[in-house]
């Protein structure tokens, strides 16, 4: 008994040694690594930190000799960047986005997924064929559409496409959908639930994990979309943050402001990086509610 | 949790709707106010540019039944915003050549108005405007912009290398022979350091002189045949195999291979990013550059001087001009309120005022040039006036505003010259190629 109880001592020493080497090599070549990954990002930080003449030297200074923290202020307080009401309408363009994609992919998707007709396969490729076109194709016509509704210069032109579902989103959701068991809809069918109720209170919650990931990508995309915008607004005060920001480049007759452009994208991936803490949390919830897999 | 979600689902529906409603009542009273005529005069979103915003009160004060709406967009998208308001009727009134085209491509793509008809009792004169740079913007004598700000091309230096080397600073008289081409490479390999180790390296001289295509210029030599300045911007020869055309491409890139004395792109870059100009961090000692870059003075971290372009060894064009003017496109439906807010903005007042707002753009109004030649911190006033004089006498419009379909041609140059300024190929095995593809896209864009 003690023998065996002393060899499996001798191999636990010996493996843990092994895998303290290998443990070693492994965190090396993860710091190395991150360095390389968070690099940028320092260089984001420091550079939003420093005073314009420190911009210019060569070799830049990796921490700054003074730190500005006025650049941060000077964002919402100068009246020519007008960062604030910037931000401010980006939120709204990419929270109502979040809205109108969610509820109008999923419901088609839905569609799709649950019901079975004779031209429902033609109808998914018609939607999906939409995929293939590229925005500039569709640019013009619908700036014309928005045009003749009266709806240029304002937000909606960049947030009402979105209630009208999305191909890439449809077939994601589809397809999350098409994995959910028949057993659950007839359970619910039984306990006398409408098509609507299948949809809004058995379909939806279980499908957490694909609404995250369907509302990262929204986000994210009405986040950085520059070009939409650029077309459709006109007012400064209706302007997304990627106008603002693209504008601090614009002019080729000044030094670009970069530690004030720094400050701007780190206030400006904020949401980005809160929404994939929050969406996280969802990611491992949906499995874990679900428990189907 | 589900009723949770619903209500927050239906209060964020309820705040979209109210958004909604919000716009479209902003919509319906701007629409209902009334008999005043709006312009639309859009620009470049920058403070250089959108300082007129601050000029409206007081013009709409004088004109009461003229209103004036800003519209902008980023430097990149401006040409995509332009052409997509063309597209739908909604064109704006007043703007100029701010993006990538310039004005010959605007007029072959029948975007301009000519605005001749309005013009009678107006006298370039009167604003002081030199009839030469308002002869710029006339084709067969139609008038189809107005001159707004003349920017030159001036030699900037960094007192602070000259100082180290114990040269002589260069002089701001165009006429004083002695500073030729050649004692500018001579200064310059005083100033070299040509090394690998980045935070030593420094150079004499970046010679950024107009576009790529437009250099030779400066060696008397011209990529394209003559006709191409009387006949709408389309060249009908291209002369990149003339020995001439070789030659100065030779020298100019023989700066950067044979005498080292200028920067590599890859330098360039590392100094100042893939757009900046490396002179900014003060690793440069002379640079050839567009006169916009003395706005920034102010900011550099070094004494800087500006002097005038040394005398070519052959040709007598030393200075690229760039001469911003005010356009208004062709569906405009109030050409003649549109050019009296133009009128306003070249005036000697305005013009004054401008130089102050904008931060530096140089008067078009020579009446207002004084002050402009006053306005940088650090730098004789006399010496820049001496340059800007100079400039105009030896200067051509730069081939950007003259040529048609100038965006493709000069992404053609970019492109196929890349191979040369990284060291990579020779100009004599390049040149040939550009030719080639050069003639092709003319033959193509240039179709009848």
């Amino acid at each position: 008994m003690s023998e065996v109880a002393l060899e499996n001592k001798k191999n636990t020493v010996r493996k843990k040694k092994k895998w303290k080497l290998s443990q070693l090599i492994g965190f090396v070549i993860l710091l190395v690594v991150t360095i390389t990954m968070l690099s940028p990002v320092w260089f984001m930080v420091t550079t939003s930190l420093k005073t314009t003449k420190e911009l210019l030297l060569f070799p830049p200074t990796i921490i700054p000799k003074v730190f500005a923290w006025g650049n941060f202020s000077e964002l919402f307080t100068n009246t020519d960047i007008k960062f604030g009401q910037q931000y401010m309408n980006s939120l709204i363009v990419a929270i109502c986005t979040v809205i109108g994609t969610i509820i109008s992919s999923s419901l088609v998707a839905f569609g799709f997924a649950r019901y079975q007709t004779r031209s429902s396969g033609f109808m998914f490729m018609l939607v999906l064929s939409t995929l293939m076109l590229p925005y500039p194709a569709i640019m013009i016509p619908q700036f014309l559409l928005f045009m003749n509704l009266g709806l240029h210069d304002s937000l909606l032109p960049l947030i009402l496409p979105s209630f009208f579902g999305s191909a890439y989103m449809i077939f994601l959701l589809k397809q999350f959908f098409s994995t959910m068991p028949d057993e659950l809809y007839n359970a619910g069918r039984i306990d006398g639930c409408s098509e609507f109720r299948l949809y809004w209170n058995l379909t939806l919650p279980l499908a957490g994990p694909a609404l995250a990931t369907v509302a990262i990508f929204s986000f994210i995309w009405s986040w950085n979309d520059l070009l939409t915008p650029v077309l459709y607004l006109d007012s400064q005060e209706n302007f997304t943050l990627p106008i603002g920001m693209a504008a601090m480049l614009s002019s080729k007759f000044r030094l670009a402001p970069w530690n004030l452009l720094m400050a701007a994208s780190i206030l400006s991936v904020m949401p980005i990086v809160l929404l994939f803490a929050v969406a996280q949390k969802r990611f491992v919830e949906g499995i874990v509610l679900t428990g189907i897999k | 949790m589900n009723k949770k979600w619903m209500s927050i689902a239906i209060s964020l529906t309820l705040v979209f709707a109210l958004l909604a409603a919000a716009c479209s009542n902003k919509e319906k009273t701007e629409g209902g106010k009334g008999e005043k005529v709006t312009i639309t005069h859009y620009t470049i979103d920058s403070p250089d540019r959108t300082f007129v915003e601050k000029l409206i009160p007081d013009f709409e004060a004088k004109h009461p039944n003229i209103k004036i709406k800003v519209t902008k967009a980023p430097y990149e998208q401006f040409d995509s915003k332009l052409q997509s308001s063309i597209a739908a009727k909604n064109a704006p009134d007043v703007t100029s050549h701010w993006g990538y085209g310039g004005f010959m491509e605007y007029y072959n793509k029948d975007m301009l108005m000519d605005l001749s008809p309005y013009l009678e009792g107006f006298k370039a004169s009167d604003y002081n405007i030199p009839d030469d740079v308002m002869d710029i913007y006339k084709v067969d004598g139609k008038t189809y912009g107005i001159p707004l700000n003349s920017y030159v091309t001036v030699m900037l230096y960094n007192k602070d290398l000259f100082d180290k080397a114990g040269l002589p600073y260069p002089p701001t008289d165009y006429e004083d022979k002695s500073w030729t081409f050649e004692k500018m490479v001579e200064y310059a390999q005083k100033m070299t350091v040509d090394s690998k180790n980045m935070e030593e390296a420094q150079y004499g001289v970046d010679f950024g002189f107009g576009e790529r295509d437009q250099r030779p210029q400066y060696f008397g030599a011209n990529v394209y045949s003559d006709d191409t300045w009387t006949n709408g911007g389309k060249p009908s020869e291209i002369n990149l195999s003339k020995p001439e055309v070789v030659d100065a491409y030779k020298t100019l890139y023989g700066l950067i291979y044979d005498k080292k004395v200028a920067p590599t792109p890859a330098f360039s870059q590392s100094v100042s990013g893939q757009f900046g100009d490396p002179f900014l961090s003060g690793k440069i000692g002379m640079s050839v550059v567009g006169s916009w870059s003395l706005a920034a003075a102010a900011d550099f971290s070094f004494n800087v001087g500006v002097a005038a372009v040394p005398q070519s060894p052959k040709g007598d064009v030393r200075s690229v001009l760039y001469v911003d003017p005010l356009f208004v496109l062709k569906d405009s439906k109030h050409p003649e309120e549109a050019l009296e807010w133009i009128k306003y903005l070249i005036t000697t007042e305005i013009q004054e005022k401008s130089i102050e707002l904008s931060g530096g753009n140089p008067p078009v109004n020579q009446a207002a040039a004084e002050k402009y030649y006053n306005n940088f911190e650090g730098i004789d006033p006399k010496g820049i006036q001496q340059v800007f004089d100079g400039a105009y006498k030896y200067g051509f419009e730069s081939y950007n505003h003259l040529i048609s379909n100038y965006s493709q041609i000069n992404e053609l140059f970019i492109n196929e010259l890349a191979g040369v300024e990284n060291g990579d190929k020779q100009v004599e095995e390049v040149l040939p190629v550009i030719e080639q593809k050069l003639k092709d896209l003319l033959a193509r864009v240039n179709k009848p």
